[in-house]
């Protein structure tokens, strides 16, 4: 449940200029892992998440998803928005129930399981609130309860936390880790943070740009459960100068 | 206590007055008021000029009536008794202005009931878009006083026509608009409610629609001005009713100060419409105005 498998995927915007921004990707994410994408803007990271989201095609390749062709957006894969996209008209509540609802669930089924989430997201006396009315991090955290309510197989996470300031960045990323070793599921994770990267997944794949390939993939052998403590240990730091030099290639070449 | 030590005793009540009176009304209150005061001062004095301009009750050697005359003449028209009186407008104002606004609510009502699904489609969808929009544009620049022939032709001399044309003044508008506000509904919201499952139609009712009501009441308010146009002009020429029928034919028999009546009433419905819009505009959209009010 929630495996990911990406094989000589190839994605080419057409256009005045043709862009290839992907360029033969092979990448298979297990149930349960934590996957990283990380790379410099315009590498094609996001794209990456949004054939896999359904909200683009590929141009070459195989995706699956749980050995089937991704070919539409769906619950199975929920997605968490860089700017959280919640619906401004509705409050936090009917923002988290908004899934299960347009599903056809019954009420009784889904009423408790938001109200849980809510709570584990710390926001159950905000349920009335309208999205405006919050900040930035809590927008984001309704972003994420609103995705788990739908039971996902898979997060696919794009820049979460990317507009967050450094101290609620941190909040946040405490908080997904928390999440996700209680509930297990297998997350895809764009970011540009090299120090996010390493404390939150299980492997890094650093991309480069133009076209977008993946360089190096590097398993993170942290232990879990990790905390943001983890962000000074001498492991932690020993990774991150490894990706540096990574990275610093790349901006040479 | 002698009557002037009293008189010097109250004194200093009254001057503290003000003060004393102000918690009354908020910070938000009194702006509102000033607001309100300063609203009135060009009209007033246009009144004021105007009335001074006159001798004997017009002005131009009798061509434009003053404003006192104008007012005799809306008094008569709105309470005058409406039997065998030799002025044919005593006491049918209201009436009228029944006839005009039915119309305008009527004609307004179906162009909102065709432009909104006929704008969401164009701007939701390619086929739509390709359809219909072409068609909308071509027949856009026609102003509605040129539909006149067509609606007296095809519809009479009878309501129909009027209300046939204030549809379709009012309908270019919120078609315009809609569109409009369906093609810039902000990407992620509909990728969102399609990642949540939500199927097309789902997403048209559910996220394309409320995002675009914004856009929609931008497009209702300067429908309804057309519609208030549209009904002066259809009533003029198409019916036997209402105030634009009345404006026209009192300009005939020369009754300028009931011209000048009918067209304050005519200015004065419209903007009692347009706020009646904005109130249902901003209950409507809460979720916005807190937005503006944050940031």
């Amino acid at each position: 449940m929630g495996t990911i498998t990406f094989e000589n995927v190839s994605k080419t915007f057409s256009g005045q200029t043709e862009v290839r921004a992907l360029d033969g990707i092979s990448l298979s994410v297990n149930e349960g892992e934590f996957v990283a994408l990380l790379g410099p803007s315009g590498c094609g990271k996001s794209t990456l998440l949004n054939l896999l989201a359904g909200f683009e095609k590929t141009t070459e390749g195989t995706l699956l998803f749980d050995g089937e062709t991704v070919t539409r957006p769906g619950p199975d894969r929920g997605v968490v928005f860089q700017e959280a996209a919640l619906f401004p008209w509705l409050n936090v509540w009917q923002n988290v129930v908004f899934g299960p609802q347009v599903q056809g669930v019954a009420r009784s089924e889904y009423e408790s399981r938001a109200r849980d989430l809510l709570k584990l997201v710390g926001l159950e006396a905000f349920a009335d609130a309208l999205p405006v009315q919050l900040s930035g991090g809590m927008r984001q955290r309704v972003g994420i309860a609103r995705v788990l309510a739908m039971k996902p197989r898979a997060l696919l996470m794009d820049e979460p936390f990317g507009a967050l300031d450094a101290q609620t960045r941190l909040a946040m990323q405490q908080l997904l880790l928390d999440v996700w070793q209680s509930l297990g599921t297998t997350v895809l994770f764009v970011t540009h943070d090299i120090d996010e990267a390493i404390l939150l997944s299980d492997r890094i794949c650093v991309m480069t740009a133009r076209p977008g390939r993946i360089m190096r993939t590097i398993p993170i052998a942290l232990a879990r459960p990790r905390s943001i403590t983890s962000l000074t240990s001498p492991e932690f730091m020993a990774y991150k100068a490894g990706i540096m030099s990574d990275m610093k290639f790349e901006t040479i070449s | 206590m002698s009557l002037s030590t009293e008189r010097i005793g109250s004194q200093p009540a009254t001057s503290r007055a003000p003060d004393s009176a102000s918690p009354i009304f908020s910070r938000a209150g009194r702006r509102s008021l000033r607001q309100g005061l300063l609203a009135v001062v060009l009209p007033a004095m246009v009144i004021v000029v105007w009335q001074m301009a006159g001798t004997d009750g017009s002005l131009f050697g009798g061509v434009l009536p003053t404003p006192d005359r104008a007012w005799q003449a809306w008094k008569v028209w709105a309470f005058g008794s409406t039997g065998l009186s030799l002025n044919p407008y005593s006491g049918t104002w209201l009436a009228n202005l029944i006839f005009s606004a039915e119309r305008v609510g009527k004609g307004f009502v179906a162009a909102i009931l065709v432009a909104v699904p006929v704008g969401l489609a164009i701007g939701w969808n390619r086929i739509a878009s390709g359809a219909l929009d072409p068609t909308v544009q071509l027949l856009r620049p026609i102003p509605i006083t040129a539909w006149l022939p067509f609606s007296i032709a095809v519809f009479g001399i009878k309501d129909l026509g009027a209300v046939f044309l204030i549809a379709l003044g009012a309908f270019y508008p919120i078609v315009v608009n809609t569109a409009q506000g369906a093609r810039d509904v902000e990407r992620n919201l509909i990728r969102a409610a399609l990642m949540m499952g939500a199927g097309r139609w789902t997403v048209l009712r559910r996220v394309v629609f409320p995002a675009s009501l914004p856009s929609i009441f931008t497009g209702l308010r300067i429908g309804l001005g057309i519609a208030w146009t549209a009904v002066i002009v259809a009533e003029m020429v198409a019916v036997k009713s209402g105030l634009g029928y009345v404006l026209w034919d009192a300009y005939y028999v020369g009754r300028m100060d009931v011209v000048i009546a009918d067209m304050a009433s005519i200015g004065l419905l419209g903007l009692i419409s347009d706020r009646v819009i904005l109130l249902i505009e901003r209950w409507v959209l809460t979720w916005r105005r807190l937005q503006s009010f944050q940031s």
